[in-house]
């Protein structure tokens, strides 16, 4: 239950979201809190085709988002990742994550979680040895100002 | 491992202390010199605890605390037992935030149990000043059944205090005190075998 990669939305929730979002739709007015909030429940589905959607809207909400949101997608994209066992990427929003924030415990220790994960699944050497790491500025197509103020 | 007997949540502001209360209690620090993580989401936190010479764990929902995700602490706080309600000792709108999720508890979640926690005591010793004043939250407490505590997650002072006073009450009914038991008594039998999900 606290393990944030194994928790798994009520289809309740999942379809409350998606049906505010989706009357945004229908009125052709998304606001960043609807599509954030779907995107949340999303990511969080045990289904992989919501995963990814669920990824889709977050990088949408990445790109278009003001600096304060972008954490949050990054965080939330290193999680909807690693549930459908993209663990480089996973890994590559952590590390980006880290790089503006470097001692967030939230995403350290979710880094651990995904690298355990790995480990069960008999990846982490592999993703090492192959140096696939590549940042999300090229992922996403942007490079990152992102959330450092001041 | 996963069993949690007693799920609390924390509410309240973001930077009111939440997420430094749960540190203190858990792993017994307060880290001053990070520069402020604003939590995403909701973390979780798990403590095992003794009350009465029982085992219980408490799991702990610590929410994000800023607006935009009043919708997910919404779903965080379903089936609570207990709720923290923090406000930063000396900024009154952070007490009027704590009465609006204690208003939203009291209609939707009649089975939590609710305490409100002023945090940040240590910063009084500086000259700063309650607001609202003291008084006022205590009766107002007082008027909804809810117990207030003062706290510092920088010195610890009433940090454990909070926290086994939630586990004594859950405790003091006799129904919660069966429900450990049973669970104890299973993982007992089941010594030996190792079981992961
Ligand atoms: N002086 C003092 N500062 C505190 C105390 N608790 C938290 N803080 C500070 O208040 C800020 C917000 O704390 P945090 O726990 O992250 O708040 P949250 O957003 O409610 O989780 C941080 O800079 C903390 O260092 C306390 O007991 N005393
Ligand atoms: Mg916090």
């Amino acid at each position: 239950m606290e393990d944030v990669l194994e928790e798994v939305v009520s289809s309740d929730d999942l379809k409350k979201f998606e049906r505010i979002y989706n009357e945004q739709l229908r009125s052709s007015v998304i606001t960043q809190k609807a599509q954030f909030e779907y995107a949340w429940c999303l990511v969080r589905s045990k289904y992989p085709a919501d995963i990814r959607k669920g990824i889709l809207l977050l990088e949408d909400l990445y790109c278009n988002h003001n600096d304060s949101e972008k954490r949050d997608c990054l965080y939330y994209l290193a999680i909807g990742n690693a549930r459908i066992k993209e663990y480089t990427k996973a890994l590559n929003y952590v590390r980006s994550f880290l790089q503006v924030e470097p001692g967030n415990q939230q995403v350290q220790h979710l880094e651990t979680l995904i690298k355990k994960k790995m480990e069960k699944e008999g990846l982490y050497g592999m993703a090492i040895a192959g140096g696939v790491i590549i940042g999300i500025a090229s992922i996403l197509g942007l490079s990152f100002a992102m959330v450092k103020r001041n | 491992m996963n069993r949690v007997d007693l799920k609390v949540v924390l509410l309240g502001n973001a930077a009111v202390g939440k997420t430094s209360l749960v540190e203190r209690f858990v792993n017994e620090r307060f880290n001053e010199s990070l520069s402020y993580q604003n939590t995403i989401g909701a973390a979780f936190a798990a403590k095992q605890m003794q009350v009465n010479g029982k085992r219980l764990i408490m799991g702990i929902w610590d929410t994000a605390g800023s607006e935009k995700y009043d919708a997910m602490s919404r779903i965080y706080y379903r089936g609570a037992k207990a709720a923290i309600i923090c406000y930063d000792i000396i900024k009154s709108n952070t007490f009027q935030r704590a009465k609006f999720w204690i208003r939203e508890l009291r209609t939707v979640e009649e089975g939590c149990k609710i305490y409100i926690c002023a945090t940040k005591n240590d910063i009084l010793k500086h000259g700063a000043v309650p607001s609202p004043d003291i008084n006022v939250v205590e009766t107002y407490a007082a008027g909804i059944q809810a117990k207030f505590f003062i706290t510092s997650s920088k010195t610890g002072e009433n940090v454990a205090e909070l926290f086994n006073e939630i586990a004594q009450d859950f405790m003091s009914d006799p129904n919660n005190v069966q429900k450990v038991e049973e669970v104890i008594d299973i993982s007992n039998e089941s010594k030996g075998t190792y079981c992961c999900q």
